[in-house]
């Protein structure tokens, strides 16, 4: 970033970069983002998988001329939902009094 | 089928785009208010506004198509673009935000102090947008053709003239109006029609549609250049929804990041009810439209199914809806799309000497508008039309190839470099995007073909290996204020802001 900042406010940045409160910050975010990514991920992949190889399962008729293709595809977007949601409720509980301490920190040391 | 109530349909939907736009225009008055309304948009108008915007002509048209020619598992394309918005959310919304740039070239100079890096991004950002303006535009002039027989040119130079008055007249905030608007108008177009026409099926008895051997297999060809294909769209849905410039230029326009996190929690909901309905219109088509299969008006089932299905009046009125929906969908769109592209040409526009001390922020952005909106009219009006479900995955794989790296590892990665994130830049941008012209401009058979047709699944890789390969061997270039950056992007705005 281009803009001059006093020397005190570059400590109070360095000093929260090494604070245990950012790197457990920064810890729970990767708890969730990595198992969830590799989760999700898995879970489109097999979709793709099945329809390739395993086309008669995936046409295999549940109920009237709805079939396993197409409850699998419904369920991608319910699933897709389930995490964003699941994402934004984590977000606001364990990170964000997180972050809003580290705000209070910093605004502290700067105005002191 | 009369064409009266097609013109009025596209007249409505014209006059009202122009009127809720004036509206707008009432009350943005600084360039603020034109580029990022303020930043003042509650969560609710803002996820209504991303949904109109982002649901263009190849939600509301492509998708049927697809399905009608391809069968219920190319439910593929809508769950790569809902899905795109998860991975948006996860690792880059509320970071993003943070940073207070207004664009994605902005946020490369603040990440890594580099006016290259910035004019590579903006030049790139140029590029994605003309990519995803030119089937909105070939498509409106195909709507156009299809409902009332005008020639193609007409839709083509409508919905050009009225996106550059509402970007000229009004900015980012009458654009916010016009596309929150606009989203429930295609959501209704759709919905209204449905029922009709499946009660209509259901009266009549035909059979359910004939499952053939094809329509479970992705995309109809299941060896290994199919299979491929299906890899390839993934890639370039999921991890280029975030490097959309009018995608991306929604964040800023939250109030904070936790607002940016709840707006796209809303636009997930709004997009996955939003794709059901045109999967069920490719359904219908399978019924009573086969013959467009493998036709190059497949994109037009939608439009084609009241005619086929109903007589009379109703059959007429609801095509007229649908063709205002459709309308609705070109129109947000490439409003979007014309607002943020010209919203980066026009910082860049002002960066040139001569031009920059005579115009002003908003007169800079209204210049920028009328040149982004040229070149995609002249394109569509020259070039084939294509499908829009394929073209606009073009866009998606440069996006893909480009921006995803820049973001994910400028947000994440501490040792991203000034001259890494160039190089990631070229090598993504340079084989994304020879690959696209060479398939729009001489269209190669066989393997060849689709490596080129569906580049994502080589050009991401070779965008993420380049910056990082070159970050790491440039490691003394890594910006001296880095450590303030990452505290900035993953601190809350108060703190963020105050220096």
């Amino acid at each position: 970033m281009a803009e001059k900042v006093s020397p005190q406010v570059h400590a109070a940045y360095e000093r929260i970069h090494a604070s245990p409160e950012f790197a457990e910050l920064k810890g729970n975010y990767l708890r969730f983002v990595v198992p969830m990514t590799v989760g999700f991920m898995v879970w489109y992949l097999l979709y793709v998988v099945c329809s390739n190889w395993a086309p008669g399962l995936m046409g295999t008729k549940v109920l009237g001329n709805v079939n396993v293709a197409l409850l699998f595809g419904l369920l991608q977007f319910l699933t897709t939902f389930g995490i964003a949601f699941w994402y934004s409720r984590y977000s606001a509980r364990r990170m964000d009094p997180l972050a809003d301490a580290l705000r209070a920190d910093f605004e502290d040391e700067v105005e002191r | 089928m009369s064409s009266t109530y097609g013109v009025v349909a596209v007249t409505l939907v014209s006059l009202a785009t122009l009127g809720i736009g004036a509206f707008g225009l009432r009350i943005s008055r600084t360039t603020s208010d034109f580029y990022v309304a303020s930043r003042s948009i509650s969560p609710t108008l803002n996820a209504s506004a991303i949904g109109g915007e982002y649901l263009s002509a190849a939600s509301f048209l492509g998708t049927a198509g697809l399905v009608l020619a391809y069968g219920a598992d190319v439910l593929w394309y809508p769950i790569g673009w809902t899905t795109g918005y998860l991975l948006l959310l996860v690792f880059v919304a509320a970071p993003l935000r943070r940073s207070g740039a207004y664009t994605i070239p902005d946020f490369a100079l603040q990440r890594l102090g580099s006016a290259a890096v910035r004019l590579a991004a903006s030049l790139l950002v140029v590029g994605v947008g003309w990519l995803y303006l030119l089937p909105q535009f070939q498509g409106a002039g195909l709507v156009l053709h299809t409902v009332t027989g005008a020639p193609r040119w007409l839709g083509v130079a409508l919905v050009a003239a009225i996106v550059v008055l509402n970007v000229v007249a009004g900015g980012m905030r009458s654009i916010t109006l016009v596309q929150a608007f606009q989203y429930w108008l295609k959501l209704t177009a759709l919905l209204v029609p449905l029922f009709f026409l499946v009660a209509a099926w259901t009266g009549d008895g035909r059979p359910a549609p004939a499952a053939g051997t094809g329509w479970f297999e992705p995309f109809g060809a299941p060896d290994a250049q199919g299979l491929y294909v299906v890899y390839s769209v993934m890639i370039a849905t999921f991890l280029g929804t975030m490097g959309l410039p009018h995608v991306v230029v929604r964040f800023y326009t939250n109030p904070d990041g936790r607002a940016a996190r709840r707006t796209t929690v809303i636009v997930l909901v709004l997009l996955g009810t939003f794709y059901l309905l045109p999967t069920l219109y490719g359904v219908l088509g399978r019924i009573y439209a086969p013959d467009l299969v493998g036709t190059d008006r497949a994109d037009t089932v939608v439009l084609a199914l009241p005619a086929r299905v109903l007589e009379g009046a109703g059959a007429d009125v609801l095509t007229a809806l649908l063709t205002a929906g459709a309308f609705a969908a070109f129109l947000s769109t490439s409003s979007g799309l014309t607002m943020s592209i010209a919203g980066v040409l026009g910082q860049e526009v002002r960066r040139v000497p001569p031009l920059g001390r005579r115009l002003g922020g908003v007169a800079a952005l209204r210049v920028s508008a009328v040149a982004c909106v040229l070149v995609p009219v002249v394109l569509a009006l020259v070039a084939e039309p294509i499908p829009v479900a394929t073209s606009v995955v073009f866009a998606f794989a440069l996006a893909a190839s480009t921006f995803c790296p820049l973001l994910v590892l400028g947000i994440w990665w501490r040792g991203l470099t000034a001259p890494g994130a160039m190089a990631g830049l070229l090598a993504g941008g340079l084989t994304a995007g020879a690959a696209t012209v060479v398939t729009i401009a001489a269209s190669p058979e066989g393997w060849i073909g689709t490596l080129l047709g569906q580049p994502a699944a080589w050009s991401v890789p070779i965008g993420f290996v380049t910056t990082i390969g070159v970050s790491l061997a440039t490691r003394r270039h890594v910006p001296p204020d880095v450590t303030r950056t990452m505290v900035r992007l993953h601190t809350p705005e108060r703190a963020a802001l105050s220096r």
